[in-house]
């Protein structure tokens, strides 16, 4: 009797499955992309790099890449060609370690992975954006850590990752928008104000270090400022705190007295495009995709990794 | 209890049953109910469902739009978060409330005459189809938030469209039979319970029955089975009640219901009312009083002598002081 009082209840039950139900209250809402979408995402750009480092031309990025990372790899495309160097295609297999899809209520939208690069030692934390409805996926942005660099947790809810408003500074130091504008400040103005709401980390210490270099040139006035573009892409971490994308745009200004003129060893980038060096003044414009972690409670913004390169330059300016 | 419960199931069955019925009667053997054509009247270039018009889900939804003289037309169900993107500069006929079968409430907004793209090119559609003249899609609703597009494909608009619907459960017309046949099982199933003709019901229940039994201890000890009637005549000096519950798999034999005017099930009856019928033949209760009370009290005893042959003579009380008492026997 137990058994067929339990064959009944589990008849009743199976009946009711996949049974026609009112939603209710809807959200109007979309997780950014499924596995398989992220799959396909990452095979079709992987085809289309390997293609522009086959052709050395970076056209074909477009279609995959934009904004800084477009504009970075197009640089390093332009002076491999100007050097005449061909690049490695990327046939190692691809793992991808951890892929983030929040839910936005509107285009555009876009998620998070991290790319460990085992050959170089180091993760790409990549953001690929949908700008709208009838766009690609494209690379908007691709810092680089170092393999042991601890990434934060990010803090996720009915398995989609939570972002922040780049406005929002609640339960931290300091907004991701006012983090990347100290940043920039900082690494402007070593001595601002802002300095000591920013930690120090390697990365402001590396770009201290060229700019004293490039200062102690004799007979060249060295000049480097830099500004932070709108921040898009934030994360909230499981500590309160948050992991931003901020893109930085560096310009170095050289003003070189008359008979002078800078140049740089062979194969670098600024070689490339500056092959014949400053003489009177130039400019060089470089991004840079730094990882900005804003921990939770009062800590210090610190950068977790960067990517950047020369974007262009210009020279044989008249000096005023 | 058996009896509430076996009404508890058949009224159970019979709601599942009607229900079964009338899901079979509603859908169809195609398990589906269809509504149109219905004419939309738009010049505009898409009809599209707002964001929270469909808010069902795991609804089997044909869609079938036509547009006269082989105009290229889409139909497709997407996310609403990517169909009001993709929509959002174009013209279109907004259905901004949708009532069973077929009541729609529409509005018109304002944009651009073509669409940002060819909707064949985007890859979110989650059911989708294109045709010159008709196109048709055959989905179920998903557990997120859809709306349906209707679009015009190229230069044309939607001008004469006209929409057949249909919607059901699938397989429904096959899960409204199994109900029914659910249901009907389960009447059964009650029906069994309330006569108690399932086996295994004791085994479920644990029912404790109740037999009254009428005993008489004569003056050795011996107990004799007695009627309710030969029981009148006797005084009730102890009741006794014994719980026997059976052990789950012990098998039980079937037992017919006793009646219920019987009362050996009837516990009021324990001392019946009315003079006891005497049987021809049959020993009444107050013969054997009588016959007890007719024993002498006292117990005889017998002396017997063991030869050296082991031959046993019987001996008088007055001989036994001639002999050793070497056993004494106690035959009570």
């Amino acid at each position: 009797m137990r058994k067929l009082a339990l064959a009944l209840a589990g008849s009743l039950v199976l009946a009711a499955c996949a049974v026609p139900h009112d939603r209710g209250a809807v959200k109007v809402e979309k997780e950014s992309a499924g596995q398989a979408e992220v799959t396909a995402v990452f095979d079709r750009y992987r085809k289309v790099r390997n293609t522009a480092i086959e052709l050395l031309d970076a056209k074909p990025l477009s279609t995959v890449e934009s904004g800084a990372v477009l504009a970075i790899d197009s640089g390093s495309f332009e002076v491999s060609q100007r050097l005449a160097k061909t690049q490695k295609e990327d046939t190692a297999a691809v793992e991808v370690t951890d892929v983030l899809t929040p839910r936005f209520t509107k285009y555009p939208l876009w998620f998070y992975a991290v790319v460990r690069e085992q050959s170089v030692g180091v993760n790409r934390v990549q953001i690929f954006e949908r700008q709208s409805s009838v766009d690609p996926w494209l690379l908007t942005a691709t810092p680089e850590t170092l393999a042991e660099t601890q990434l934060p947790e990010i803090r996720t809810q009915g398995g989609a990752a939570l972002t922040v408003s780049p406005a929002d500074g609640r339960g931290m130091a300091m907004s991701p928008k006012e983090a990347a504008t100290a940043y920039a400040k900082v690494l402007s103005t070593p001595d601002s104000a802002e300095a000591g709401k920013i930690a120090d980390d390697s990365f402001i210490k590396q770009m201290r270090s060229a700019a004293e270099t490039n200062s102690g040139l004799k007979g060249v006035g060295f000049q480097q400022s830099w500004g932070a573009n709108d921040v898009k892409y934030v994360l909230r971490t499981s500590d309160g705190g948050a992991l931003a994308f901020v893109t930085l745009l560096r310009l170095d200004t050289y003003v070189v007295q008359p008979g002078l003129t800078v140049t740089w060893p062979e194969g670098t980038p600024q070689q490339a495009f500056l092959s014949s060096g400053i003489s009177g003044s130039g400019k060089l414009r470089y991004y840079h995709q730094v990882l900005l972690y804003i921990p939770g409670g009062n800590g210090k913004p610190r950068a977790l990794g960067q990517y950047g390169g020369v974007v262009s330059a210009d020279s044989g300016l008249t000096q005023e | 209890m058996r009896t509430k419960l076996g009404w508890a199931l058949s009224v159970l069955g019979v709601l599942v049953a009607v229900l079964g019925a009338v899901v079979m009667v509603l859908l169809g053997p195609d398990s589906r109910f269809t509504t149109g054509p219905h004419a939309i009247e738009t010049d505009e270039t898409a009809v599209v469902t707002a964001p929270k018009v469909i808010t069902w889900a795991d609804v089997q939804v044909d869609v079938l739009a036509e547009v006269p003289v082989r105009k290229p037309i889409f139909v497709g169900l997407g996310n609403s978060v990517d169909v009001a993107d993709f929509v959002r500069r174009t013209g279109r006929l907004e259905v901004t409330s949708f009532k069973r079968p077929w009541r729609l409430t529409t509005r018109n907004v304002d944009g651009a005459a073509n669409l940002p793209g060819a909707p064949t090119a985007v890859d979110w559609w989650i059911a989708s189809s294109a045709g010159l003249g008709g196109a048709s899609i055959s989905t179920r609703l998903p557990d997120e938030t859809v709306s349906l597009a209707i679009l015009s494909v190229g230069s044309s608009n939607l001008t004469g469209l006209e929409v057949t619907m249909a919607y059901g459960v699938e397989g429904g017309f096959a899960k409204g039979a199994g109900m029914l046949l659910l249901g009907v099982g389960t009447v059964w199933l009650g029906l069994l319970v309330r006569r108690g003709r399932d086996e295994d019901w004791d085994d479920w229940e644990d029912e404790v029955e109740e037999d009254v039994v009428y005993v008489y201890v004569d003056e050795h000890g011996v107990e004799h089975e007695i009627t309710a009637e030969e029981a009148g005549d006797f005084e009730v000096v102890e009741e006794v009640v014994e719980e026997v519950v059976e052990e789950e798999a012990a098998p039980r034999p079937v037992t017919e219901p006793a009646p219920a005017d019987e009362a050996v099930h009837d516990p009021d009856s324990v001392a019946p009312t009315g003079p006891a019928p005497s049987v021809p033949g049959v020993l009444t209760a107050a013969d054997v009083a009588n016959v007890a009370a007719a024993t002498p009290a006292s117990e005889q005893v017998l002396y017997v002598y063991v030869d050296e042959d082991g031959v046993e003579h019987e001996v008088s009380e007055a001989e036994l002081a001639e002999f050793e008492i070497v056993d004494e026997e106690d035959d009570s």
